[in-house]
């Protein structure tokens, strides 16, 4: 693995400093009070339905059934850092559900375009995942692919994000299969580890060392003196990491390869045999950042036209004018969102459209299990001239039906 | 500059080529980029209608042209409808040019086939006025193109400025039962017209574009005159929204349409997975 948090780690200890969980929360508080946007997991407890207590992030008995999710703290006694993964990613602060893309006023013949603000006012994400923030980074390429995204880029400069080793490793969870780690700074500036009364917060860019500096009162002086808490810090870090890497192994490089190479395979248009295109794993995933674009009639003469969220896994997302689609069976769509993740990002920007988060699987009522699909994939990869089913990989995926198989 | 947002431009003419497609000539309503504005043959835009949307067309006129550009479209969906009811003096957005372009300066000296079939001859066109507003650059220039029916042909009037050409040799063909008693033309699929039609492949580029299964049936039969996969180009159309690489719906395995094409040789094509 090359995991960039491994050389961050050997970087002195002075960086790292101790806040407390109050200093946190009065930290928190400070930047509230100073009218700057934070964005933080906070825990909502929700009805205790079976289906609902059965998704909660917390289902222990007793305790009340909660989702976690990122939102703008009003108070900060909302944020809540210990719990699970929130159930969307941060994609939704940087490219919103929809939004704006520029508002018109017609007069007669005349149009007036009015623009909108491509530059934001400064905002903190505090204890975001790394799954969560490593995605910005990746969705970076893309959106500056050429023409440079002026909404995203501008949200991205506006934004300090402090990423929390992650406290909420499950089943579900691949990360270290995708170059990343339970305790990567990729996409963020710095990264809190908790240990024992708090956390050691460690930054990673100079915008994080910024931040630290700008809040210094709330982190202890001597700044990780502690040996004890290096050592808890390296530990926690460390146990994290063997959590997630139980789950999944595989060698992306084969895995890329080997679905660039085999369009056809059977094993690709098996894989999607329990999708139903309901497009839930699109909406959850952090790096999924496909959109249509629409015109929204405000009044008489007036309108906007705005971005939304769309997904490779719906039927219309390719339909031409003239009746033809280009991807017209859900294997195909399927198969679309594999190859794009796992070989046409990578061959185009040297990563996977991936973080390992395990949202579409957690998503899926399909039962769609990424991990199984990704472990199918990487056996076949590394027997070359032979394909496998999930079946026989210990998958329960089965056959597809004869008009699923995409043929050429 | 925020990409997503369009160039006004007005609508200077309005022509109907078909009863279902029309030209649009469209001017930049800003004086400086009228003057300024460039593309090269194959690219293409995102033409607007406020209050409908947005959709994709190459952009038909050649930049041989200055100071207008045209699109071409069959009203089949909302934002095409919403197109064929503008009238001239009214505004529409545009964004572009985007995507790759037909290698124009590469072919000096060579001979150059256009087959088109149906609304197809519209990106066709913009290199056809590109080669001919340079006609001296090139060889001999054939045009085989095809529709359903006689009322079908599109740019019927620039197909009898082509006719009268000395330079041009152009065949124009409808399908079988699409023929008018005055008809003079030939009758027949566009990919066997070819064959009779017989251009010479020695020194010599093709460009083709037309429905899938006219593209899918005539690239073997250029093979069997002797157009190498190299020397066959052609443009390619698929649903996109930004034309800029990021709303991910264009691509053909790991090709973009909107950035790596739209234009492509036969040769690309064949390397890409069956998916378009």
């Amino acid at each position: 693995m090359t995991d960039s948090t491994d050389t961050r780690s050997e970087r002195p200890v002075s960086e790292r400093c101790f806040i407390s969980e109050a200093g946190l929360r009065d930290l928190t508080a400070d930047l509230l009070e100073s009218g700057t946007e934070v964005i933080a997991p906070v825990a909502e407890e929700i009805c205790a339905s079976p289906s609902a207590v059965a998704s909660a992030a917390c289902r222990m008995p007793g305790e009340t059934p909660v989702e976690i999710e990122y939102r703008r703290l009003t108070d900060a006694a909302e944020l809540d850092v210990s719990r699970g993964l929130p159930v969307l990613s941060l994609k939704g602060f940087f490219l919103p559900e929809h939004e704006a893309l520029f508002c018109w006023e017609q007069r007669g013949t005349t149009i007036t375009i009015k623009p909108v603000p491509t530059t934001f006012a400064p905002r903190v994400v505090l204890a975001a995942k790394p799954c969560d923030s490593a995605a910005l980074e990746i969705v970076d390429k893309v959106m500056n692919w050429g023409h440079e995204d002026e909404l995203w880029n501008g949200r991205r400069a506006a934004t300090t994000i402090i990423n929390l080793t992650c406290p909420s490793i499950d089943e579900s969870c691949f990360c270290t299969a995708v170059d990343l780690a339970p305790d990567s700074t990729k996409g963020a500036d710095g990264l809190l580890i908790p240990v024992e009364g708090g956390y050691l917060f460690e930054p990673s860019t100079d915008r994080g060392r910024e931040f630290a500096e700008a809040h210094k009162r709330h982190f202890a002086s001597g700044c990780g003196g502690e040996e004890h808490r290096n050592r808890q810090a390296e530990d926690e870090r460390a146990a994290a990491r063997t959590r997630v890497a139980a789950n999944l192994e595989i060698d992306a490089a084969s895995v890329r390869d080997w679905i660039d190479t085999h369009f056809e395979d059977p094993l690709l248009a098996a894989l999607g045999a329990r999708c139903n295109g309901c497009g839930a794993c699109t909406s959850v995933c952090p790096t999924c950042h496909c959109f249509d674009i629409i015109d929204e009639q405000t009044g008489v003469g007036q309108g906007t036209r705005r971005r939304c969220w769309d997904g490779c896994q719906s039927r219309l997302f390719t339909l031409h004018a003239s009746g033809h689609n280009p991807r017209d069976t859900q294997g195909a769509r399927y198969r679309q969102r594999l190859n794009h993740k796992f070989a046409i990002y990578p061959l185009k920007f040297g990563e996977v459209l991936c973080t390992g988060c395990g949202r579409c699987t957690r998503v899926c009522h399909a039962g769609q299990d990424l991990v199984e699909i990704l472990a199918a994939i990487d056996v076949a990869a590394r027997r070359p001239g032979t394909t496998t089913s999930p079946q026989e990989d210990g998958g329960s995926s089965a056959a597809p039906p004869a008009e699923e198989q995409v043929a050429s | 500059m925020n990409i997503y947002q369009p160039h006004l431009m007005t609508v200077v003419d309005t022509i109907d080529e078909t009863s279902d497609t029309r030209t649009l000539r469209l001017e930049f309503a800003d004086q400086e980029l009228r003057e300024s504005f460039e593309f090269r043959a194959g690219q293409f835009g995102e033409y607007s209608v406020f209050g409908a949307g947005e959709s994709t067309f190459c952009i038909a006129s050649p930049p041989t042209r200055k100071g207008f550009i045209e699109c071409s479209f069959k009203a089949i969906g909302k934002v095409t409808n919403a197109l064929r009811e503008v009238n001239t003096g009214d505004t529409i957005g545009f964004r572009g040019p985007y995507g790759n372009w037909f290698p124009v300066d590469d072919w000096r000296g060579k001979d150059v086939v256009f087959i088109a079939g149906g609304i197809g001859l519209a990106p066709v066109r913009c290199v056809i006025w590109n080669v001919l507003d340079r006609r001296d650059e090139f060889g001999e220039v054939t045009i085989v193109y095809g529709a359903r029916s006689v009322g079908d042909l599109v740019y019927k009037r620039e197909l009898e400025e082509w006719a009268a050409r000395d330079d041009v040799r152009l065949v124009t063909t409808v399908d079988p039962g699409g023929q008018t008693s005055d008809w003079s033309g030939q009758v027949g699929y566009v990919t066997p017209i070819v064959e009779a039609t017989a251009p010479k492949a020695e020194n010599a580029v093709a460009v083709l574009c037309g429905p899938p299964i006219v593209v899918k049936l005539t690239l073997p039969v250029l093979g069997k005159l002797g157009f190498a996969d190299e020397a066959i180009f052609t443009t390619l159309e698929n649903r996109m929204k930004c034309g800029l690489g990021k709303c991910g719906r264009c691509n053909i395995g790991p090709v973009y349409v909107c950035k790596d094409g739209p234009v492509f040789t036969a040769a690309q094509l064949k390397a890409l997975p069956a998916e378009f």
